[in-house]
């Protein structure tokens, strides 16, 4: 263990070095392009597709099938499905994004204060995380979605997303940070004993000081590595929320696009396009994710690289 | 000093599951709407009135103790309220009568998974790179990037509404009578096809995955390097060697997934129109049912609890290293 820490912390950019590392490996290198192309589609939907079609503005006729001038068909109120999917990759992403933001804080703060200071602060920490790791969390959310619903109300607006999409994105981060803490505190409790954390304790520097300066600049490394498997996880579990029905149905997310599918009962019909292109995209984003999450895994993780 | 190991483990399911109780109490205080709130919104209803429905609902007392030993001694008498949207049914009836389909069709799902999906990780693990290994693992790592749902609509796409081999919907065929129960189970079966297959499916993906990575971390240890020097065939090492040693955190790891497995199980029923727990919840949820939702949240939450309990049992039995 001590060699590479050692490595990462005399190589000049750590986090450069490791994003070249990763792009040169097979599996990361096809996550990361999966993933560039997504986050494209995020950022210029417009220009690909036209602005998000609603009932008013739709292109075409009910349910129809794809053709030369609606590549992806078309949903109930004739609105282009490409059009539907290519948007609904904004809303995904920048779900998942915040959703993962709030996970990794939550979880990063958890896991090194419960790691550094220890003692009864660390065992009541670590028994409320082990508590969110048994529970269906999935579940907890469904209870947990109509009261924060009910406390940031709904209808505005904050960088283009409706606030109602908040909703998902604090449950999602309110359930899922335990794994982080978990991760975090494991590395923390093994970095606390190393010389140079002693060594700046000897000169008089504060646990506050200690755990900003010289625990998390150790810990940034696997906080990325984990943020892009919560990524993936985010994405999943916001497609999940929403097909059963605590989406917005004016922010069309992948996962609001197979709600709707649905509620129309798009497979019995055979109507494939409703549902097929959206689903394929999840599944893509979050494979991309755990591809370049496991590459990341086995070059920061001691124990794999030994196996291989 | 094995008792001792597995009385801790139940001391510590038992204080889970009564943190599970205690955040459903602050929840439902937590939750929109309550009887006075809603009468204060009247101007013409007198406080006394009000006074009157508080003390009706026993809101009047103070949050803690009184009113969460009251609650506390409803729960552990199965008393978990009335549902909204079912006309006043006790929310246990409720629970009750959806338990059995979530049941049968999540026991098969899981059975046939569990051997499946660990068959075919340690074989994956065991001849690693080869075209099992490649194959298997494609598909695994695909199913595991597919929410469940998902996974249920295309095989209803694929195999009710194009082939029309299975009906695509309901536990049994609408209004048929049965002459005998051989034709019973029949239709059942027919209806249970699918649903099973898409839970079978998305935990395979999951669970070999789990297995060919215990393998191949098993496949390093010594004792390992040691039959192999003794002699003994490849095929006897896999079975009696790495097998029972890579289903140690393999079990652990089916155990703490058990919560996740919900979520995907509520959806799979949406799909399927499956009448279990999980469609009671999304109709809960649609309805704002929340006597029902957080009963589905303590039943599906205690059932974690106890199988994690159940887990850790067998784990300790298995190796005796955790007893020590």
């Amino acid at each position: 263990m001590t060699a590479p820490a050692v490595a990462l912390l005399t190589a000049p950019r750590p986090v450069d070095h490791l994003a070249r590392r990763v792009l040169r490996r097979p599996d990361g290198g096809a996550g990361v392009v999966i993933l560039t192309f997504f986050t494209v589609l995020a950022l210029v939907p417009d220009l690909l597709v036209g602005p998000l079609q609603t009932a008013v503005t739709a292109t075409g006729g009910r349910l129809e099938a794809p053709s030369t001038t609606h590549l992806l068909g078309t949903d109930e109120i004739g609105r282009d499905m490409l059009n539907l999917t290519v948007h609904g990759t904004r809303i995904s992403m920048v779900i998942g994004l915040l959703a993962t933001v709030i996970t990794i804080i939550l979880g990063g703060v958890i896991g090194v204060v419960g790691g550094f200071v220890g003692g009864r602060t660390d065992g009541v920490l670590m028994r409320i995380t082990d508590f969110f790791l048994v529970l269906p969390t999935f579940v907890l959310a469904l209870i947990l979605a109509p009261i924060i619903a009910d406390v940031i109300g709904s209808g505005s607006v904050f960088f283009g997303v409706r606030t109602t999409l908040f909703v998902i994105v604090i449950v999602v981060g309110i359930t899922s940070w335990a794994s982080t803490a978990r991760i975090i505190r494991a590395q923390t409790l093994s970095l606390k004993e190393r010389p140079f954390v002693d060594r700046a304790r000897v000169i008089g520097a504060g646990r506050r000081h200690i755990m900003a300066r010289h625990i998390l600049p150790n810990v940034v490394n696997l906080i990325v590595a984990n943020a892009v498997l919560v990524f993936a996880g985010a994405v999943l579990t916001e497609t999940t929320l929403s097909f059963v029905g605590l989406g917005d149905p004016f922010q069309p997310s992948w996962g609001q696009i197979l709600n709707a599918a649905e509620e129309v009962g798009a497979p019995s019909l055979g109507a494939w396009w409703y549902f097929v292109p959206a689903g394929a995209c999840i599944v893509l984003v979050v494979f991309a994710f755990t591809l370049v999450g496991t590459a990341l895994d086995d070059l920061l993780n001691p124990r794999r690289r030994a196996r291989r | 000093m094995a008792s001792r190991y597995l009385w801790r483990r139940v001391g510590q399911a038992v204080t889970t599951i009564l943190m599970i109780v205690l955040v459903n109490f602050l929840l439902f205080r937590a939750m929109p709407g309550s009887p006075d709130r809603i009468l204060a919104r009247n101007p013409n209803v007198s406080p006394a009135a009000i006074e009157q429905t508080r003390a009706r609902w026993g809101i009047d007392k103070p949050l803690v103790p009184d009113q969460l030993v009251a609650y506390l001694a409803a729960t552990i008498q199965g008393d978990l309220g009335l549902s909204f949207a079912s006309r006043g049914e006790p929310v246990t009836e409720v629970i009750a009568g959806r338990l059995g389909p979530t049941l049968l069709l999540f026991g098969l799902g899981e059975v046939i998974a569990i051997f499946v999906g660990l068959g075919l990780g340690a074989y994956a693990g065991w001849r690693r790179g080869g075209p099992v290994d490649l194959v298997g693992n494609g598909v695994s790592l695909v199913l595991y990037s597919m929410p469940y749902f998902l996974l249920g609509m295309i095989l209803l796409l694929i195999f009710a509404s194009t082939l029309h081999w299975f009906p695509s919907f309901g536990m049994t065929t609408p209004g048929k009578t049965y002459d005998s129960v051989f034709e019973y189970l029949a239709d059942l079966g027919a209806h249970l096809v699918l649903p099973v297959a898409t839970v079978a499916l998305g935990l395979i993906g999951q669970y070999s995955i789990l297995m060919r990575s215990s393998i191949l971390e098993t496949l390093g240890d010594d004792y390992i390097t040691t039959a192999r020097a003794k002699g003994i065939r490849s095929g006897r090492i896999l079975r009696s060697h790495a097998v029972p040693n890579a289903l140690l955190p393999a079990v652990s790891l089916i155990a703490i997934n058990l919560g996740y497995v919900v979520a995907g199980a509520i959806t799979v029923e949406v799909v399927f129109n499956w009448p279990g727990l999980g469609t009671l919840t999304v109709e809960a949820l649609a309805a704002r049912d929340y006597p029902v939702l957080q009963g589905v949240f303590l039943v599906l939450s205690i059932s974690v609890v106890l199988a994690n309990l159940l887990a850790d049992m067998i784990y300790g039995r298995l190796d005796p290293r955790v007893r020590a």
